[in-house]
């Protein structure tokens, strides 16, 4: 089994060629959906670690469903909606729009990693965009690993550990302007 | 201070006496040194007891949504407390004519046990109250810092540095809820975190619900936060949520042009609304 070295990550985590991400596509109906079919009658062929979420509208995403879909094991997450102007509810991706990108520059701040979480425009009858977005982030997320070992389980067990908390607090939270966290039975009451 | 201390004292003695208000809210001295507790004077008699010093850490609109129910209040703001009376006001949780603003200059408040000014403090540009019935003392100056810096401070990092920092500080989140009971801006009725028959928030504290819980504090409020740093003081655990909500509200800002929150009681916050013409970055 040939493994590959990923270019990210503190753990210096290496990923096994052999991984299969799981990724949680949300599309919506009036659009991707149908453009994911259309995909599917024309006998086009995309990796199959893709699981299609059917909503009304990308106006529906709530962004809880993305961080429930990172929390329980997806390895990323595609949103997709129609082009703005053609919502079949007429604003819905507007604001769906605006909503995921604060969204996105959220997550990646807290340290997602870039292309985790991809967004996309696909029309009824873009059956081609479809796979190859499809492709693109199935790639994407294969080189960077699975997201619940490289990034949660390790991290929790580090940054739990003592000597993980002060060697952040020191390192990290003093370069960012942050005196240390306190420990639980120091911490100054809020409600005295 | 105590100038303006005694001024306020008779001031709320007289609106009380008048029947103008029958409350009035604001802060009196706590069981330590150095230390004050919100307020909530009904007799006229019982204004003495109304201290404003520089320990009044706390703020005090959020307090109005659970007295207004006895009548028109009297609330004592500076410049954090009346943008998030502003902002209550957008968000239909109470009407301007059930308050009577007393607005106070304020040159920031500090730590009872270091002395130090808080970091909200530090971090703030809008000591004098934007909005008020009467204005007790002269306006103060303003300072002019660079809020974002924390945020950019991060943005600078490795990503890989900057979220393992993060993950320490949720995993000390101890979901006390602390942040979301003093925020002006988390009026919903009916909280996620509350509907367990729902299921949208774990009862576990492990990672990922703390950090779903703190994410999705920071985006709800992200458009509407007033940048009060109340949620920040308020956590027993140190977490530095304005790291985050100062984020969203950076973001939203060099996006759509949001501008800061609360300083008027007018228009819309940026997530509620859209522009076709707003930046394609999903194409
Ligand atoms: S106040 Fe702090 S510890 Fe409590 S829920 Fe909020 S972030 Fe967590
Ligand atoms: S999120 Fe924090 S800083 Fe923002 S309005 Fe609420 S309490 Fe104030």
């Amino acid at each position: 089994m040939s493994v590959v070295e990923a270019s990210e990550g503190t753990q210096k985590a290496t990923v096994d060629a052999n991984f299969e991400p799981t990724i949680l596509a949300i599309a919506c109906h009036w659009c991707t959906y149908t453009g994911a079919d259309l995909a599917g009658m024309n006998r086009m062929n995309y990796p199959p670690n893709v699981r299609v979420l059917r909503v009304p509208c990308s106006g529906r995403v709530n962004p809880q469903y993305i961080l429930t879909a990172l929390n329980k094991g997806c390895d990323g997450v595609l949103v997709c909606g129609c082009h703005p102007g053609d919502c079949h509810y007429v604003s819905g991706n507007y604001y769906a729009k605006r909503r995921l990108m604060a969204f996105k520059r959220l997550l990646e701040y807290t340290g997602l990693e870039e292309g985790r979480l991809l967004i996309r425009w696909i029309s009824g009858s873009e059956a081609g965009k479809f796979r190859d977005t499809v492709t693109e982030i199935c790639q994407t997320v294969k080189a960077l690993g699975p997201l619940s070992t490289s990034e949660q389980d390790a991290l929790t067990a580090f940054s739990r550990s003592a000597a993980g908390l002060a060697d952040i607090n020191a390192n990290v939270g003093a370069a960012a302007g942050f005196a240390s966290a306190p420990e639980p039975n120091q911490a100054d009451g809020a409600g005295e | 201070m105590s100038d303006i201390q005694s001024q306020l004292r008779a001031r709320a003695a007289e609106l009380l006496s008048s029947g103008e208000v029958v409350q009035v809210i604001g802060w009196m001295d706590g069981r330590f040194e150095n230390q004050t507790t919100p307020a909530f004077i009904d007799r006229p008699e019982d204004a003495e007891l109304l201290v404003f010093n520089e320990y009044c850490v706390n703020t005090t609109p959020k307090y109005t949504l659970y007295e207004k129910e006895h009548g028109k209040l009297a609330v004592c703001v500076r410049g954090c407390d009346s943008r998030g009376i502003n902002r209550m006001i957008k968000d239909n949780q109470i009407l301007r004519d059930q308050l009577y603003l007393i607005g106070l200059p304020c040159s920031g408040v500090k730590d009872r046990k270091t002395g130090e000014l808080l970091i909200k403090c530090q971090n703030c540009n809008h000591r004098n109250p934007v909005v008020y019935d009467e204005l007790l003392g002269d306006a103060v100056e303003e300072p002019q810092v660079n809020r974002y810096d924390v945020v950019e401070r991060f943005e600078a990092m490795e990503r890989d540095k900057r979220a393992q920092y993060f993950e320490s500080t949720f995993n000390r989140c101890i979901r006390c809820y602390a942040c979301r009971e003093v925020c002006p801006v988390c009026t919903c009725r009916s909280c996620f975190v509350d509907q367990v028959n729902v299921g949208w928030q774990g009862k576990q504290n492990n990672l990922a619900e703390n950090k779903f819980y703190n994410l999705t504090r920071v985006f709800h409020i992200g458009d509407r936060c007033v940048e009060c740093g109340e949620c920040e003081r308020a956590c027993p655990m140190n977490l530095p949520l304005m790291a985050f909500n100062r984020k969203m509200v950076k973001d939203l800002d060099d996006l759509f042009a949001a501008g800061e929150a609360g300083l008027d009681a007018e228009g819309t916050h940026s997530l509620g609304t859209y522009d076709v013409n707003d930046v394609e970055e999903f194409m």
